[in-house]
This record gives C-alpha cells, structure tokens and sequence, in this order.
C-alpha cells in the first residue's frame, strides 16, 4: 500500500485565497416517503484530495454522492460548493461531474460528440476550434485519441468507461463524482483503471469523490475513506487510520479482513483492555475509543498479525490446521481453535520457507502481540 | 429429415402465412385490374391496360390523400407526442397503467360508432352552439377539413402514442441525469436526448398512421360530408355503388404501388437519419 | 345459431327503433361505408329448442329474408312462424347494388329478397331471379294493384316479382328559413342552393337520385344517359358544390340539429323528420324525379322455397300488410291493403301525394343504375 497524503496536510497548507474545503455536507439528511437514505451527515470534502463513500448498498453513500451532484435535494441540512449553498441549484449549474456507474453515454452521438456535450452547453458558446480541441487533448489523457469518430457501441467495456471519464473531466469540474466506475469490468482491467483514476487525478488536480462497495479500490485509490453504514457516517479517515484505528466492529470488518472473538470487556486500563471468553479464555489488546469495562465486546486481529508456530509459546492457543490456500508470497490458513471457533492466519512466504508449512490435520500454536489486537464495543 | 428438410419446414407457416393473406389477395387485384367491367357490373376476365390508362380519372382523388396522409399522420404526432411523454416520463408509475388502458378504451367501440359521436360533437347543436353561448357565432366544423383532421386525430392518436410511449419509457432515465450534469437546460436535454432517442418510436408510429390513412375512408365520408375525395372513398364507389371492379382493382393496385415506394422512401430517410449523425448534431 | 353473422333480436329491435328516430338513413346504412352486410335473426325462439305442433303443411323450420332496415313489422314474422313452425331470418342491407353482389356471388342461402323496381332486369338477365307461380301465392289479387307499382314485377310476360312498398324521391327543406318564398322545385332546389341556401344544402351520396335531380332542372329525363344532357348536369352540379354543406345520404342528422336547411329526400325520411319537426316539408319537385317500388321475389336456388310461397303469401295478406305500413310508414299500391288503413295515413300528403305531382315522376330504370358515364360524373362531382 503506497503511503498517502492525509486530510492533515492539506489542511495545513491551504492557498492563497482559496479555501481548502471545495464541498461540504452539513447536518444533511435524505429521506424518500418513510426510508432515511442518509441521517445528519457531517463530511468536509478537502480541495485536490480522492474521497471514497464506502459501505454496502443501500447504506446511503450513493444519495451522498447524488446531492453533490444535484439529483436529490436534502430533506433537511445544507450541502455546500465552494462555500455557496446548493440545495436548491439544479445540477446543470452546479460546477460539478458525474461518471455514472453504467456510463450513460449517449448512444446516438460519436465518441468525441459524447466527450464535448458539456462544452457545447456552455453559454457564451465556446468556438467550434476551442472544443474540438479540448476533447482531442481529453481523449489524449484517457489513451483513446483516433477513436473520435467512433459509435458508442463499437467501444469495448474499458473504452467506453474512459470515454465516461474523458467526457465529464473535459469539462475541468470543481469535483468529479464517479458512481462505482468500475463495478462493470471484469477484475484485471479493473486493476488497470485504478491505476489510471489515480494518475489521472493527480495529473488533473480535480477533486474526486469516489462511491464503492469494495474495499480493495477505496483503500488502494482514496487519500481519505469516509465509511457509511444505514444512512449515517461510522467514520472518516485515511486508509492507514480506518485499517488501523476502526472506530467499530463493522469498521474493522469493512476495511480489510479480521477475526473476531466475542466476550465480556473485563478492564480497561491505560488505553488497554481485557475480553474474557464465554469459556473462560482472557485476551488482551488496545481499547478502542469508547469502550467501558463490563459490556459485551470483541477483539479483533489481523490475520497477518497472527504468528504460528509448531511449539506452544507463552499464551499461544493451540489450533488444528484446517485448510491451506497457497497464494504465492502468502500462505492463508484456516485453522480451528477449540473454543474459539476459526481463525484466518496469514503468513509471509520468508516463514513458510523457514517453517516448511503446516499440512492439514496438524496442531499449531497461534501467538500474537497485545499491542496487534485491538478490543472493541459491539455495534 | 434433413437439416435443409428442417428449414423448409421451419419457414412454412410463416411462408403460408405470407401466401394467403398477402401474395393471393394482392395477385387477385393485379389480375382484376386487367380486366373488363361487365355490363351489370363486377368482373368480366380480359387482358387490357384501360383500367390503368383510366387512372387520371381519379387523379384528385390521389392528390388529396398524398397531402392528407402526411398531414394527418403529422397532426397527430404533434398531439400524440406531447401526450406520450407525459405518459412515460413524467407519470407516477402507478397511474401509468390506467392512464394507458384510458387511451385504448375508445378502441374497445367501432370507429364507426365513434365517429359518428363526432357529428354530434361538432354539428350544429354541439361545440358551435357552445360557442355561441360564450358569444362566438357562426363557427361551421363539421363537414368540414378541420373536422376530417379532428376525426383522424382522434381516430388514429393511441397508433401513434403506443410506439413513442414505448420508446420514450424504454430511455434510460440516467441519460437525462447525465445532459443535466453536463450542464444542459431541460428543454436542451429534450432536444438533444430524449427527442432523438425517441425517434425510432416516432418512425414507427408515423408509418402505421401514414400506410392506415393512406386507405381512409370512413372518416372523410361520416366527417367531410362527402365533399373531400380520398383514393379510399373511389375505392368504396367503384366496389360498392358503381360495381366497376376492374377499375377499382386497377386504383387500388396503384395505391398499394405509391404506398410501397413512398414507405420505402420513408424508412431509407430513417435509416439515414439515424446513423448519419457523425457530423450534424440534431441541434 | 349456425350463422354467426347474427344479432339477437333485441338488439335488432334497438336497431330498428334507430332509425325510426332517424338518426341513420336507410340507403345510407353503411352502403357507404362498406359495412352494409349487417345480418339479424327474428324469431321467437331458436328452432329445435322449440316444441313443434303439427302444421297443415311441413314447409320446414325456416326461411331466410333479405331486405332493407326498418321495413316490417316483427309480430307478423312472429305470426308467420306461430302459423307455420318456420322462423324467420332477416339479413338487412344497404343497397341494392350489395345485394345484386351477393346473388352473383353464389351461396346467399336466401329464400325471399326485396328488390327494388329497376334492378329486376338485372337479375332475370343474369339468371339469378326464379319465376313465380302464382298458384301458390293465393292472397296475391294482381287486380287490386296499381299497375305503376307492379308492372315492373313482370319481364317479357312472366311473373318474377309481387309488389311491396312504394315511394318517392323529393327534397326536405327547413321552412323556417325559406324567407316566405316556398321552394317548389329541382330549378328552386338548385337555384337557392346558390344563395339563400348556401352552406345549407345537402345532396344525395346516389348518382341515380343527385344526378336525375340536376337532370330535372334542365327538364331533362331523370334516367338520361345522353352525354350532352349529363354534361348540362354535371357543370350544375360542380357550380353547386361549394354552396353544398354536405353530400350524404344521411341527412336526417343535420337537418334535425338545424345544421342543414335543404336537403334531397326520401319518402320515409321526410315522413319521420316532419312528424317530429312540422317546419320541415317534403316537396316533390314539379319538374318530376323518382319514384320506386320494391318487390318480394324469390332467387335461384333458394333453400326453401316452399317457406318463401308461404312467407310472400302471408305478407300480401291485406290485414299483415296494413300492419305493415302502420310499422314502418311506406305506402303500398294494394287497393284491398288500403281499405284498412286508417284516413289519416291515406289523406298524408307526404305519403300519397297529389296524382299531377306523382305523374311527373319517373321510376329508375336498370340501365340508369349500371351506367359507367354516370357513376364517373359522380366521382368528378365529388373530387372537384
């Protein structure tokens, strides 16, 4: 994971005249007859940064994102750009585009027609030269220049999504909200794409707004990830804070995978606290934010946090190896504690060759550190 | 069987299909139209062009129903498309079927008995008389053009509303999002989304109406007061009053002629409306 | 019922009812329209579901009608079947140019048919008309005919036809707007048409009538085939058009909503529209024009002929056809008929006019009908 500029900085170097803060969602809620698609989101959306929606459909992210752009209206709250109120701006006066999850080209237009819809919408009118020129440069940016003339329909999956691109970031918006751009293709392209979102968002300086069920594509493309689960935001971070720091179970299981032993917080001390198992079993890990001693809680720990060895250590638990998966510089076990239940443990190739591995059926002993584990309330 | 067997016996039904109801008929009337009318009337068998050298005869009748088809054809888009997108995309989808059902009902009652509802409606003792009472006098409709254009209107509406509705519900709504966010103004979007999208469905709408008016008689005869003479109103005379089926044979084969070029003209315009968009936008 | 054309009888009757009201002319039933085979049962109940007495005679379970709308009276077909065991079946048209199509066709399945007086030619000609035997027509008294209403039932000395109504073909004008100058004939009729008629005026969707009638205003033989007489009608008739308001042989709507003023006219229409409206008046052009008379006759072929004999028979019976003219209101030329009918009937000035008015009149004849020239005057009339 490629380290990444944090909300920190750029608030800490805002330019001259300009404010940092290019939208803003205040105390903003959306409801649609009797459901709550988004309840009281505060979210400050910094200038030049990659921001991520991220949670499961249905969680709200993408009405978010829609008020942005101005196809919703907030039931209650204000949404901002650029300082100004937009509530009531409709979205074709909003300095604001959209790359829509199915693309929603224009089939009976060109790919260069599709790329300068915007410009030609412009009032004054732009010179013909002047357009025709900035959708060459756009289909430069996005590697499709000589497809100019092409019909929507001849432009494979990947083509048609630069297109998409090519067509909102033409018009140089003051934020570019992407729906699941790239929900549509299939994996290995996905990759490519990401890699090239991120290239272009460095290159253009655009703000980006990202919503997307996949965690893999906020964590590797976002500067900031702001989490959302049943209309509301669980919490807003860089990638390395949510991984790190979740503020909750859910956030924890979100953001990377995890294992989760349920019990009863027994203290918490000095940023540390103790979880006894229903059978007895005491953990100990760092104390989320929050947590009081005598609630229901669980600790979580990272499978690649967790060391296994062939003999027992201090505290180690004894488990039997269930299952092997090789994946080339990681083998993922899956083994079952007697109490427990299963765990994921994810080791290091250097390890494996050290250790020769585990076969399946064998007892190993599972040890990790406390300051690896983290103890947190129950949603 | 064999796999050619197969195909034979794949294509059959619609091959019998296109024999009886459409080659026998038609073959019919090209004979017919060769033919003499006998002394009491009907068909006396003969091979001569004199039915065909007799054309001119009917030449206004043929002149009125090449400007009224196109025009009625257009009339009725002009109504029919504002109506059917309403319909698909400002309806709450719930209302959507009932207002759809409520534009078919009328075809549930004969034209006939519908039309001949409009004598009343725009005879002396109906919209005129309203007129009058709100002190404009002297109003003639029925009898009249407008009277044959209300009537074809009405007549022909749910033809032309049915295929636009289809094409206008079938749009993908997030293009329309997709204009806005680009900054185009909702008529903007009118013009350069949803109007071209829904040409397709426009085109076939425009064609039913077109090739059934192309045909008309009813309406000019209950509405037009007889004054206005279609090529489907000769066709009437010459089978029914005056018994001449050789001439009428040879009328009706012509207009089935001009009906296939002019639909051929028409669909070669679509077709090149369609895809020749690369350098002309609609706008 | 096996034929599926059908309309219950109810149905039939609403029908009926229709047009007395006059909201559709009999000629113009569809004839225009193409929709003219419109087909009816009368009868009590369906045959077979139906105890049947013993007759005198056994003329089988029914016998099939072809005539016009509006021209019978239902209880003397119910009669009919009450005396015979057959039930009649009514089949309504349009014109007789319909009906003619239909007998050429072959396969009408018809037992009795009303032709109307100049088309008898046509079909003993083309062999569709079966000669009559009087014998088995015994309430048929041809001396108490008035040879002008039956003369046309007989071709080269045979007996094809017996007479069933008469009429006439005048014009209707709205009196109300006549400026206290009655009109009186066809030269009036066109005349007025020109101006204070305007916009007013309808004509006949017929060639034989719109065509005979402009023949009248030059003195012309309503049945001329001259083309130099029919080139005078013709530029008449072009000269008219714009002045008319419609051409339409279904007139009664628009001179009852007052829409029209002036219109061509026949004699049951004129009857129905002046009992209603007393402003309306029927006049016979006194320069002449039609006159008609329709017949029963039985076709070639008839599935049952001896039901036809019986059902012709029951209707020349004097009391049944004065029951007729009650239903219906067309005059018949049957003295014995006449002598039941009430006074008033008798004495109407519309459905019996005055002797010098009727002697003008001409009946259509075969030729007239048939004519090219004239039914190609009409198309020109109608496309100008």
């Amino acid at each position: 994971m490629a380290p990444k500029a944090s909300f920190a900085q750029y608030a800490a170097r805002p330019q001259a005249g300009v404010s940092a803060t290019v939208a803003e969602l205040r105390s903003v809620s959306k409801s649609f007859g009797d459901v709550l698609a988004a309840q009281d989101l505060n979210l400050g959306i910094a200038r030049g940064e990659f921001l991520s929606f991220l949670g499961p459909s249905g969680c709200g992210k993408t009405t978010a994102l829609r008020m942005l752009a101005g196809f919703e209206a907030p039931s209650s709250g204000e949404v901002l750009i650029d300082g100004q109120v937009v509530n009531a701006l409709e979205p074709f006066r909003r300095p604001v585009n959209m790359v829509f999850q199915s693309y929603a080209l224009f089939p009976h237009l060109t790919v260069a027609d599709n790329i300068g819809y915007g410009l030609r919408q412009r009032r004054p009118r732009l010179p013909r030269q002047e357009i025709a020129e900035k959708v060459g440069r756009a289909l430069e940016i996005v590697r499709l220049s000589g497809f100019d003339r092409r019909r929507i329909w001849e432009m494979s999956g990947g083509q048609q999504q630069r297109v998409a691109l090519a067509r909102a970031i033409v018009n140089e918006p003051k934020l570019l909200l992407l729906d699941e751009p790239l929900a549509a293709l299939d994996r290995k392209l996905r990759k490519e794409m990401q890699i090239e979102l991120q290239d272009l968002q460095r290159q253009l300086g655009i703000t980006f707004v990202l919503v997307t069920h996949d965690q893999e594509e906020a964590l590797s493309l976002s500067d900031r990830i702001c989490v959302m689960r049943a209309g509301r935001i669980v919490q807003v971070g860089s990638p390395q804070e949510l991984y790190d720091h979740p503020n909750s179970r859910y956030v924890a299981d979100f953001v990377g995978t995890s294992n989760f032993f349920e019990g009863r917080v027994d203290a918490v001390e000095g940023g540390r606290a103790r979880l006894v198992t229903a059978s007895g079993l005491t953990l100990a890990g760092r104390a989320s934010a929050g947590l009081a001693a005598g609630t229901t809680g669980c600790l979580s720990i990272r499978p690649e946090q967790i060391r296994m060895t062939r003999a027992p250590e201090p505290e180690s638990q004894a488990v039997t190896v269930h299952n092997r998966i090789f994946l080339g510089e990681h083998t993922e076990y899956l083994v079952r504690h007697e109490t427990l239940g299963n765990i994921n443990v994810l080791t290091p190739r250097q390890a494996e060759q050290a250790d020769r591995g585990f076969e399946t059926g064998e007892t190993a002993h599972l040890a990790w550190s406390d300051a690896a584990a983290l103890v947190l309330k129950n949603d | 069987m064999t796999r050619q067997e197969r195909n034979w016996l794949l294509v059959a039904p619609a091959g019998a299909w296109f024999l009886v109801m459409l080659v026998l008929p038609l073959s019919v009337v090209l004979v017919f139209s060769f033919g003499e009318r006998g002394p009491a009337g009907g068909y006396v068998p003969a091979f001569t062009l004199e039915q065909y050298a007799n054309l001119p005869a009917r030449l206004t009748a043929f002149k009125n129903t090449l400007i009224l088809a196109p025009l009625g054809t257009l009339a009725a888009l002009l109504i029919a498309y504002p109506l059917a997108y309403q319909l698909a995309v400002r309806t709450d989808p719930k209302w959507k079927t009932i207002l759809l059902v409520l534009v078919i009902v009328p075809f549930w009652t004969s034209i006939l008995i519908r039309s001949y509802a409009w004598i009343f409606i725009l005879g002396g003792r109906g919209l005129p008389a309203l007129l009058e009472a709100i002190g404009i006098e002297g109003v003639r409709l029925i009898y009249t053009p407008l009277a044959v254009t209300i009537g074809i209107v009405y007549g022909y509406l749910p033809l032309m509303v049915f295929p636009i509705y289809v094409a206008l519900d079938r749009l993908d709504k997030r293009l329309l999002e997709a204009s806005s966010d680009l900054g185009a103004r909702p008529f903007r979007t009118f013009l350069q989304v949803t109007l071209p999208l829904s040409i397709p469905g426009v085109a076939t709408g425009c064609l039913l109406v077109f090739i059934l008016l192309m045909g008309e008689f009813l309406i000019p005869a209950l509405l037009g007061g007889g004054k206005v003479f279609f090529v489907g109103n000769a066709l009437v005379d010459l089978f029914l009053q005056s018994r001449n089926w050789a001439f009428g044979s040879a009328v009706a084969f012509t207009l089935i002629v001009i009906m296939l070029v002019t639909v051929t003209i028409y669909m070669r315009l679509i077709a090149r409306l369609r895809l020749g968009r690369d350098d002309a936008q609609i706008m | 019922m096996e034929d599926n054309g059908h309309i219950s009888k109810r149905k039939f009757m609403e029908e009926l009812r229709r047009y007395q009201k006059g909201s559709v002319t009999r000629r113009h039933f569809l004839g225009v329209t193409g929709l003219g085979t419109a087909t009816a049962v009368l009868g009590a109940a369906v045959p077979g579901l139906r105890p049947r007495p013993a007759f005198a005679q056994d003329i089988g379970d029914r016998v099939v009608l072809a005539t016009w709308p509006n021209y019978h009276d239902t209880a003397n077909f119910d009669a009919f079947t009450d005396a015979t065991g057959a039930f009649v079946q009514v089949n309504v048209f349009g014109s007789n140019e319909e009906m003619l199509a239909k007998l050429q066709a072959g396969g009408s399945g018809w037992d009795v048919f009303v032709p109307t007086n100049y088309t008898i030619t046509t079909y003993v000609g083309e062999d569709l008309i079966e000669p009559l035997d009087v014998s088995k027509l015994p309430n048929y008294d041809p001396a108490a005919f008035d040879p002008r209403f039956a003369d046309a039932g007989t071709v080269d000395g045979t007996l094809y036809a017996v007479p069933k109504n008469w009429g006439t073909t005048g014009f209707a004008v709205n009196t109300a707007h006549d400026g206290g100058t009655p009109l009186a004939t066809w030269k009036d009729f066109f005349d007025r048409t020109k101006t204070d008629f305007s916009g007013r005026t309808m004509v006949h969707d017929y060639q034989l009538t719109t065509i005979g009638n402009a023949l009248k205003y030059f003195g012309y033989s309503f049945n001329s085939v001259d083309p130099a007489e029919l080139a005078d009608a013709e530029k008449l008739l072009i000269e008219v058009k714009p002045h008319l308001f419609a051409i339409s042989s279904d007139y009664q709507p628009a001179m009852r909503s007052g829409d029209a003023w002036l219109t061509m006219c026949w004699t049951g229409d004129g009857k129905q529209m002046n009992s209603d409206m007393p402003e309306i008046a029927y006049v016979l052009g006194r320069e002449g024009g039609e006159i008609w008379s329709d017949y029963y006759a039985i076709p070639k072929g008839a599935p049952h002929r001896e039901a036809a004999y019986a059902l012709i028979n029951h209707m020349l019976d004097p009391a049944v056809n004065a029951r007729e003219v009650l239903a219906h209101g067309y005059p018949v030329a049957d003295a014995n008929t006449n002598a039941l009918l009430p006074a008033e009937i008798l004495n109407d000035p519309i459905l019996y006019p005055a002797q010098e008015l009727l002697d003008a009149l001409e009946f259509g004849a075969a030729a007239t009908l048939t004519d090219p020239n004239r039914a190609e005057l009409l198309a020109r009339f109608k496309s100008a």
